[in-house]
Formats: C-alpha cells, sequence, structure tokens
C-alpha cells in the first residue's frame, strides 16, 4: 500500500506564505497614509483590473454578490422583469437577481457545464429583460452566440466571471464582452483579497457612473445623493494586497492550467470518468477543475479516505432548493443540470500543488475504480 | 497649528500589535468567518450588555438587515428623520419601504413629540438615529411603539456606549445597528458593521442572511446578498475594543470641555441640551453657532479641520424627490442645516490643540464685535 499523502482542496496557508512579507508591507503602507476607504490602492487596483481585462473601467466593490446585484440595478432590472441564467452556481448568480427585484428563469447547460445557447431563445419570454450567464469553473462560456441572441432581443448580458478572472475567448478575456463582467476577489478565488471583495468591469461610461455613485450610498459627490443605494467597497488594505497578487496572477493561472492539462492526460483513459476538455480558442482558468464520474459519493468518500481533499459544486442545483419553490421548477425541469449534480466532483487544482500531489490524486482515482 | 479632523494616523502609529495579529491571520488563511469574527461578535455583544451580536459588512448593510429580517418591505412605512447621514433612509428605499420623516429636536435626535402625527395605518417601523453619539429618548418612543404596535431599530451607528439611565443603546430596539467605519469611535481599517439584538431567533437569520442565505454550505434558507464582517476587520476589531471604553471617556472629556469654554458665547453659539442621565459618546460635537459660513471658513483657514454633519437635509436630495417632500417641511432640521459646525472632539487632540480651537472661536467672534462696532461707528459718523 503506499503511504497516505495529505492534499487539502485548498490550501490558503501555503498560498500566502511566500509572499505574506509584501502583503504585510503593503498594508503597513495603508495605515501610514490612514485612508481606509477608497484610498488610492482601490484606484489603482481598479486600473490595473480593468487594464488585465482590456475594458476602460472597472469599480471596486464589496463582494463578487454585489457586483451583479449593482450591475442589474444600474441598468434597470427590477420588479416584474426576468432575467436568464442557470442553475448549476454559486446561489448569488440568482439571489441577485431575486435581490434586485426581478425573476430568475432557469436555462439547461451543455457538457461543458455552460449554459446552452440553443436553449436560450425557447426562455425569452416579453419580459426578459437581461441574460447572465456563467462562466463556470473559469471557463467562457459561448459569447459569440449569446451576445447575438442578446442583440436580436434588445436584452442586457451580465457575465458571472465571479471563478473566471483572465479566462479567454477567441483571444477576449472575459468581462469585455456584455454590459458588465462582475468578478469576486474572495479568499478561495484565484485573484483573492484576504477577505470579501469583488469587482465589476464595463465598457460603459454611464453604467460605470451610476456603479460608483451606487457603491457608495448613491452619493455623486460627498453631499449630492442621487440614488438610494448601500454601500459596497473594497477596502484600501484589500487593493492594497491585491495589488501584490496582482503581479502574480499569470503565473498561478498557469499554474493551475499545467495542472489541469496533468489530470487530462492521465485521467482521460479510465471510462469512469468524463474530464472536461478545452476546445481550441478559449483559455479557461480553472478556478475548478470539475469532473464526472460514476458512484461519485464514494469516490470522494474514498479520496477523503486517502487524504485527498475534493468538493461538490454543487449536490443541489438552485432550482431545487427550498428557497426555489416560488419559482415553481421541479425535478426533470433541467435534465442536464439535475444529471451532473449527482456526477460532479471537484479536485485540487490550486497552483500550490506539487506534481507528486497531483500523481496521488490520479493514481488514488485509478486505485478506486481498479478495486 | 494644525488640527485634524481624522487622527487614524495617530491612532495607529504604534501598529506593531496590529501587524502582528494580521501576520497570525494571514498565516491561518481563515478569511471569511472565522475565529475572529466569532470572538469580536462575543466582545461587542458583552461590551453592549446584550446576548447577541452579529459582524456585517458595513453600518448601512447592518440597518437593511435589521429591516429585511424584521419584514419591513414594500408598501410599509418607517418613521425617522431627515437629519442623517444618508444610509438610514437609504436603508428603507433599499428594502423597498417608503421612509417617513419626522422633524428632530435641540438634540438632533427625533423629535419625539412630532412622531405619532406621522403614524399612518401603513407604519411598519420606527428607527430613531442616536445621531452625533446622543441617544434618542428611547423609553419615550418604545412608548409609543408598543401603543401603535410598531417595531423599532435603533441606527446607533455613531453612539457605541451611548447609555440612558445606564443602559446601553440597543437595549430597547429589536436591534441596534453599528458601523465600524473608520471614523467611528470603535473603527476598523475599512468597511464594518455589527447589528445587536436580545432575540436568538433574530439573531440565526441575522446569520443566515449576511452569508448567501446558506444555511449550510449546500442548503439555502432564503435568497440574500453575502455581507460579513472581514476576518482581517475583526482581528483589528478584537484589539481596539479594549480602548474604545479609553476613547469614549476622552471623547466625553473634550466634549465637557467646549462645552465649558462656549457657555460664555450663548449671543453666538447654542451647545445642545445634556442631561446628567444620558451618557452622550460624542462621535461628532455639533453645535448651532452664528454666521456658520464664515466661522467655518475662518477656522478652516486656520488648520482647524472642522465639518458640517450635514449641509443637505436628506428629504431634499435628489435621491428623496420622489417622496414629496419640500423646503419649509423641517424647520429645526433645514435650519440646522445652516448654523450647524462639527469641532475636531477625537481622541488624539492635544490640551493645545483643543485651546486653539477654543480660541480661534472666541477670537472670530470678538473680532466679529470689533467688526460690527467699527461699521456702527462709520455709520454714526456719516
Amino acid at each position: 500500500m503506499r503511504c497516505l499523502m495529505n492534499i487539502p482542496y485548498v490550501d490558503l496557508v501555503e498560498q500566502h506564505a511566500p509572499i505574506k512579507e509584501k502583503l504585510l508591507e503593503a498594508v503597513s503602507k495603508v495605515l501610514d497614509h490612514g485612508k481606509f476607504v477608497l484610498g488610492e490602492e482601490v484606484a489603482e487596483f481598479e486600473q490595473r483590473f480593468a487594464r488585465l481585462c482590456g475594458v476602460q473601467y472597472a469599480v471596486a466593490l464589496n463582494s463578487g454578490t454585489d457586483a451583479l446585484i449593482l450591475a442589474l440595478r444600474a441598468l434597470g432590472v427590477g420588479a416584474g422583469d426576468e432575467v436568464i441564467t442557470v442553475s448549476n452556481s454559486f446561489v448569488s448568480s440568482t439571489s441577485c437577481i431575486v435581490c434586485a427585484g426581478a425573476k430568475p428563469v432557469f436555462v439547461d447547460v451543455g457538457g461543458d457545464y455552460l449554459i446552452d445557447p440553443a436553449l436560450i431563445e425557447k426562455a425569452i419570454t416579453p419580459r426578459t429583460k437581461a441574460i447572465l450567464p456563467v462562466h463556470w469553473t473559469g471557463r467562457p462560456c459561448d459569447m459569440a452566440a449569446i451576445m447575438a441572441i442578446a442583440k436580436k432581443h434588445k436584452l442586457f448580458v451580465i457575465e458571472d466571471c465571479a471563478q473566471a478572472v483572465s479566462a479567454e475567448y477567441h483571444g477576449q478575456k472575459v468581462g469585455s464582452f456584455a454590459d458588465a463582467g462582475c468578478f469576486s476577489l474572495h479568499p478561495l478565488k484565484t485573484l483573492n483579497a484576504c477577505g470579501d471583495g469583488g469587482i465589476l468591469t464595463t465598457n460603459n461610461k454611464d453604467l460605470y457612473e451610476t456603479i460608483l455613485a451606487l457603491r457608495d450610498n448613491g452619493f455623486y459627490q460627498r453631499n449630492a445623493c442621487i440614488y438610494w443605494s448601500n454601500n459596497s467597497r473594497l477596502d484600501t488594505i484589500h487593493a492594497a494586497m491585491l495589488l501584490v497578487k496582482m503581479d502574480y496572477l499569470e503565473e498561478w493561472t498557469q499554474n493551475r492550467r499545467a495542472n489541469v492539462y496533468f489530470y487530462q492526460k492521465y485521467l482521460q483513459g479510465l471510462s469512469q470518468i468524463q474530464v472536461p476538455v478545452e476546445e481550441k480558442n478559449i483559455r479557461a482558468v480553472y478556478h475548478t477543475f470539475i469532473i464526472q464520474a460514476d458512484r461519485r459519493d464514494q469516490l470522494q468518500a474514498f479520496l477523503t479516505e486517502k487524504g485527498v481533499g475534493t468538493k461538490v459544486h454543487y449536490a443541489v442545483p438552485i432550482h431545487l432548493q427550498p428557497v426555489a419553490k416560488e419559482l415553481r421548477y421541479k425535478k426533470g425541469s433541467l435534465p442536464a443540470t439535475e444529471r451532473q449534480a449527482g456526477r460532479v466532483l471537484s479536485l485540487p487544482v490550486a497552483q500550490s500543488l506539487q506534481p507528486e500531489m497531483l500523481e496521488y490524486v490520479v493514481n488514488s482515482i485509478r486505485d478506486f475504480y481498479q478495486k | 497649528m494644525n488640527v485634524p479632523y481624522s487622527y487614524l494616523d495617530e491612532q495607529f502609529a504604534n501598529v506593531d500589535d496590529y501587524l502582528e495579529d494580521v501576520r497570525k491571520l494571514v498565516q491561518s488563511g481563515d478569511f471569511t468567518l472565522g475565529k475572529p469574527v466569532t470572538e469580536f461578535e462575543e466582545r461587542f455583544a458583552k461590551l453592549c450588555g446584550l446576548p447577541y451580536a452579529i459582524g456585517v459588512g458595513s453600518g448601512t448593510d447592518a440597518l437593511i438587515l435589521s429591516l429585511k429580517m424584521i419584514g419591513i418591505g414594500p408598501c410599509d412605512e418607517v418613521i425617522t428623520t431627515p437629519n442623517t447621514f444618508i444610509s438610514t433612509v437609504g436603508a428603507i428605499a433599499m428594502v423597498g419601504a417608503r421612509p417617513v420623516f419626522v422633524d428632530n429636536n435641540q438634540e438632533y435626535t427625533i423629535d419625539v413629540d412630532k412622531i405619532e402625527q406621522a403614524i399612518t395605518s401603513k407604519t411598519k417601523a420606527i428607527l430613531p438615529v442616536h445621531l452625533t453619539g446622543c441617544p434618542a429618548d428611547m423609553p419615550r418612543i418604545m412608548d409609543i411603539a408598543q401603543r401603535h404596535k410598531l417595531l423599532v431599530i435603533e441606527d446607533a451607528a455613531q453612539a457605541i456606549l451611548a447609555k440612558i439611565d445606564g443602559k446601553h443603546v440597543g437595549s430597547w430596539g429589536e436591534t441596534a445597528c453599528f458601523s465600524l467605519h473608520p471614523l467611528k469611535n470603535l473603527n476598523v481599517w475599512g468597511d464594518g458593521g455589527v447589528i445587536v439584538t436580545r432575540s436568538a431567533e433574530l439573531c440565526r437569520k441575522l446569520r443566515l442572511f449576511r452569508n448567501h442565505g446558506m444555511s449550510t454550505r449546500d442548503e439555502i434558507e432564503f435568497f440574500s446578498h453575502n455581507s460579513r464582517l472581514d476576518s482581517l476587520q475583526a482581528v483589528v476589531g478584537n484589539r481596539l475594543i479594549h480602548e474604545v471604553g479609553s476613547i469614549t471617556r476622552q471623547r466625553i472629556a473634550n466634549a465637557k470641555r467646549y462645552d465649558e469654554a462656549f457657555r460664555d458665547l450663548k449671543e453666538y453659539i447654542a451647545v445642545p441640551p445634556r442631561h446628567p442621565n444620558v451618557q452622550q459618546v460624542y462621535h461628532t460635537y455639533v453645535i448651532r453657532v452664528k454666521s456658520r459660513d464664515a466661522l467655518l471658513a475662518y477656522l478652516l483657514e486656520r488648520g482647524i479641520k472642522a465639518k458640517v454633519h450635514y449641509p443637505i437635509p436628506v428629504h431634499l436630495q435628489k435621491a428623496a424627490a420622489y417622496l414629496g417632500y419640500k423646503k419649509g417641511d423641517f424647520p429645526v432640521c433645514e435650519q440646522d442645516c445652516a448654523t450647524i459646525i462639527s469641532l475636531p472632539v477625537h481622541q488624539h487632540l492635544t490640551d493645545e490643540q483643543m485651546s486653539y480651537v477654543i480660541e480661534s472661536i472666541w477670537e472670530f467672534y470678538s473680532r466679529r464685535d470689533i467688526r460690527k462696532a467699527q461699521d456702527e461707528a462709520f455709520h454714526t459718523r456719516r
């Protein structure tokens, strides 16, 4: 028997160890100037992020969820409107629609876990206002097809890029196709703040200015309040630390892609699992690497026993959550989403994984199916 | 001499202990709702003498979450004051309810005598603001609320440690909402807020609501946002919470000194009434003065960073246009906007800085007198 290894699903300690001093130095600088709210580092981070995504504007916010909510509000999506999205996502891509007062309408996904453009048009009604595709796992949706549909039906598009910073579709970065791109900077994301954070990208100047006011209690200038709003600002200390991390993002992304390449190569032959492949013309960034596996729950238990941390994203799709009862979906409404929910398993893919760890994961999976 | 309004550089001049805590946090990677948040919540609840505290993303969110969780929504009316930071009213509008304003009193808090005439069949709640750190008249407000079956949320953003008859703010309403914004008496290094409550059920719901409505990683009870106090901010808060008592004492002492110094300037300066049974905590020190704009300009010119909280009342903001209020609706508040000034009152003011502020104000008004006398003499001569 091989000896046990401990491979946590995520290891934020490992990620932060080599850059700890740089992070603390960045925090220390903020303490020296004392501008804890919307300080210079926030503006600098926004500029660098906008450049990274190839857009005109970026606004740093308190969370990825807030980015989605504010985008919908700024575009005027609200009561009586419908927004088309997917059910195999983290809950906030749907709850943002409800929080904005609108109704989520779910469309099923393809084998790549992404919204199936062929099904979108059937879901459009006179009340449809927007499409909210999710670049799930860090893989870009078929933006050409989605934007064509949106144009034809005069719909807004909001890209949920929470997991997809630096992902590309036909050489163009996600977050630059639609009216707005919404990114999360949550600690578990590839470009991660040391707390909650988010950022919104856009090429639309009006939208940009509206978001600036919406994130700051609706203030346009210090004393003129033009919208009712909450506040949703990225803390300056988070921005300062994110600026340090921006220098590593490309390296981390490439490491993740290399990890996936390894998995793809050595898991391909197993008939019991399906491994996502990367089509030409896209660059997926693998916030998660999700395979579909026969006997998923047993495999997960086996891997846990072996010391390999895995996750299920997610076992219950949003349309079948108790909270979604009011939306009147039922089992069978979204067959592909539901089938996948019983089969998906997220393998460790973080940039800090070592080759022998990847090998161990692959061998453990092989062991399970050869038992 | 320079008398800054913000004191953050001084407050965090000796920062190594904090950074050591941050270093430990970075090492632990426990960035979201971890142990530091739980610890901070326990300490904060204890500080307020209440059983539960919930750390959230900001003071504004504390209000929004509280209103939502007590069931305020579209078609409901919520009574509050127009002389407040915008987010008190923004929170009401954000949950879909309609803000209804009542004028303020001489202490800058809601005029309790005018509340009942604002109550309609749609009124669901009262949202008094402990503005400047002076508690609103909670016993009387609760009385009205009970008679009319209304819920009360306390906006305590500026009022940590404020008390009436030894009872902390937060002891009356369904919840009280605190801000930990960098300029507050208990401040963190970015945005943050806390809700306190006596209700275990409300606490449970608020904890779900701040975290996507998730009861477990896989189960969602209701749709919501996320609004969590960062662990990083809780780490800072855990240190500062030990100091908030002495910070408050210093602010109270500074305010007393101003109060006494202005006693002989009654002709020009109206200090709001003070009550021995009320502990005000002076997040801001706000007085009503003659020739406000001239005084403000004079002080700024002399390096004293005075401010106005706030020059435009909420009911006259563009965002409030749809509510149909107009100039003249709230005479006390509107007059205040033209006469109030906030003097630096923070805990890092030195003796010399305070004397300088006081002397500058004396000088401004005595010079004004001389000028006036000169003017009069000039006119008589003509």
